[in-house]
C-alpha cells in the first residue's frame, strides 16, 4: 500500500488557496459542480476556465503536480471525447479517418464535454490538494451544524470522523504488518483458485478487528480520564473564521457565477 | 473487565465504529477487478466491517459505518466519482441491513447464511432500481451521452451490474461466514460490555 493513501493529497504551502477558510472552500467547490452544467457556449466556457486555471495557479502547487494526480481520469476524458468523435453526426464533413467520416459538430460537442469533466475534476481535486482531511471534516461539521435543530448527532459524527482519520495510517501500518506476518507463516494472497485467495484474507481480518476493539478501549478510557463528556461546552484546538480574504474569494466566485449567467446563451 | 455506565459504553461504541469505519477504508484499497467484468466494476472487502458492526451492534451501527467508509474515501480521492460512492453506500446498506436484521430477529450461526441470501437478493434488486432512475442518468448526463435509451439502461443493468453485484454478494459471504463463525466467542464476548 502506497503512502500516497495515507497523507491523501493534501500539498502543504502557504498560498491564498490554502489559507481560504475550508467552508468557503467546500461551498465553492460544490456550486461550481452545478454550476459548470449551465456553461453552453466557447464564452461561457472560456470564463469557468480561466476561474479554474486562475485557482490552480494561485495554489503554487507544481502544475505537473495536478495533472499527473489526474492521471486516473485522463482515460475517461480521451475515451468521451473519441465517443463523441464517432457518434456524433451534426455539422458539416471535416475529414475522414480509416473511412469513418468526423462531423465539426462531433469535435465541437465531445471537445466542450470533455472540458466540463476535466474542470469538475480540476475543481474537487485543488479542494483535496489544499486542503488537509481534518480541516474537511470541521468544516463538514460547521456547516452541518443548523442539523443539531432536527436532533442530528452533528458532534457525534464530526468526533467519529476525526477519529478514523487518526487512525488511518495506524490502521494502514497494521494491516501492512499483519499481511507480512501471515505471508511469513505461508498464507498466499496472490495465487491460487479465487475461493482460497478471498478466504485468506480472513487470517488477516481478524487481528485487525480484535486490535481495533482494543484500541477503542484504550481510547475511550483515556478521553473519560480526561474528562470528554459529550459535545456541550467543548471547545476547539482549531477554531476557524471567516476573514477578509474569504469575503473576497466569495465575491469573486459570485462576479464568475454573474459572469456565466450573462455570457451563457 | 467491570460492566461499564452507560456513558461511557456509548463513548467506547462510538470510537469501535469510527475504527471499524478506518478498517473498511482502507480495505477499499484491497481491491480486486474480476477477470470478466470491466475495471470500473470493482470488488472489495469494504463491506465486510460494515456487516460485523451491524451484526455486534445494531443495523444502524452498519450503516454508520458505511457512512464513515464513504465519506472519507471521498475526502481521500478527491471526489473524483461522487455517484460511483454514493452507490456503493446505497449497496452496502441494502446488503447489511437485512442481513443484521434477520439476524438478530433469529439470534443463532444458523440464520446467517439465510439472512446473508435475503439480504443479497435485496441488494441486488435495489442497485438495478437505482441505477435505472438514479446513477445512469447521472452518469449519462456528466458524459454527455446522451438520453440513455431504457433498453441500454436496461441491458446494462442485466449485463453489467446485475451479475457484478451478486457475485459482489457471494465474494463478501465466502469472506464472511468463516470469518464469523471464527469470531463469534469474542463477539458474544463484547457484546456483554454493551447490554
Amino acid at each position: 500500500m502506497s503512502s500516497k493513501i495515507i497523507i491523501g493529497q493534501y500539498v502543504p504551502s502557504n498560498s491564498v488557496i490554502h489559507r481560504l477558510d475550508p467552508r468557503v472552500k467546500l461551498v465553492t467547490v460544490f456550486l461550481f459542480v452545478i454550476f459548470v452544467f449551465f456553461a453552453n457556449n466557447t464564452l461561457s466556457y472560456g470564463w469557468l476556465s480561466v476561474f479554474a486555471i486562475t485557482s490552480a495557479l494561485l495554489t503554487k502547487i507544481n502544475l505537473k503536480y495536478i495533472i499527473r494526480g489526474l492521471t486516473p481520469i485522463w482515460f475517461l476524458v480521451i475515451f468521451t471525447f473519441l465517443l463523441h468523435l464517432f457518434v456524433t453526426h451534426e455539422g458539416q464533413i471535416l475529414f475522414q479517418i480509416f473511412g469513418l467520416p468526423i462531423y465539426s459538430g462531433a469535435l465541437i460537442q465531445g471537445g466542450a464535454i470533455s472540458l466540463r469533466f476535466f474542470l469538475l475534476i480540476l475543481m474537487t481535486s485543488l479542494m483535496t490538494l489544499t486542503t488537509t482531511p481534518i480541516e474537511i471534516t470541521d468544516a463538514i461539521e460547521l456547516l452541518l451544524h443548523p442539523l443539531k435543530k432536527i436532533k442530528f448527532p452533528v458532534h457525534e459524527l464530526a468526533l467519529m470522523m476525526s477519529i478514523s482519520l487518526r487512525f488511518i495510517p495506524t490502521l494502514m501500518q497494521e494491516t501492512e504488518k499483519i499481511s507480512k506476518a501471515q505471508a511469513s507463516r505461508g498464507v498466499d494472497f496472490k495465487t491460487g483458485p479465487l475461493k482460497e485467495r478471498i478466504q485468506a484474507v480472513v487470517p488477516l481480518l481478524i487481528p485487525l478487528f480484535v486490535g481495533a476493539f482494543k484500541r477503542a478501549e484504550e481510547l475511550a478510557m483515556a478521553m473519560e480520564a480526561r474528562g470528554y463528556q459529550g459535545g456541550e461546552g467543548r471547545t476547539k484546538l482549531r477554531e476557524l473564521s471567516i476573514r477578509r480574504l474569504d469575503w473576497s474569494a466569495m465575491l469573486v466566485f459570485l462576479v464568475v457565477i454573474i459572469g456565466l449567467f450573462l455570457f451563457r446563451q | 473487565m467491570n460492566k461499564r455506565t452507560t456513558r461511557s459504553s456509548q463513548l467506547l461504541k462510538l470510537i469501535i465504529l469510527s475504527l471499524f469505519g478506518t478498517i473498511a477504508m482502507v480495505l477499499l484499497f484491497l481491491n480486486f477487478p474480476l477477470p470478466f467484468l470491466p475495471p470500473y466494476l470493482k470488488v472489495d472487502f469494504g463491506d465486510v466491517p460494515t456487516l460485523l458492526a451491524a451484526l455486534i451492534f445494531s443495523p444502524m451501527a452498519g450503516v454508520i459505518v458505511q457512512l464513515i467508509k464513504n465519506v472519507l474515501y471521498l475526502i481521500f480521492t478527491g471526489a473524483a466519482d461522487p455517484v460511483g460512492v454514493l452507490g456503493n453506500f446505497v449497496a452496502g446498506v441494502t446488503f447489511v441491513v437485512p442481513v443484521a436484521l434477520f439476524y438478530h430477529r433469529f439470534k443463532g450461526n444458523k440464520s446467517l447464511i439465510p439472512g446473508l441470501v435475503i439480504g443479497a437478493l435485496i441488494m441486488v434488486i435495489s442497485m438495478g432500481f437505482l441505477n435505472y432512475f438514479v446513477l445512469l442518468p447521472i452518469y449519462s448526463a456528466i458524459m454527455g451521452w446522451g438520453d440513455m435509451s431504457s433498453q441500454a439502461m436496461l441491458s446494462t443493468i442485466l449485463v453489467g451490474i446485475v451479475p457484478f453485484n451478486l457475485i459482489k454478494c457471494l465474494i463478501i459471504s465466502t469472506l464472511f461466514i468463516p470469518l464469523f463463525v471464527k469470531l463469534k466467542p469474542w463477539i458474544k464476548q463484547k457484546q456483554a460490555l454493551f447490554n
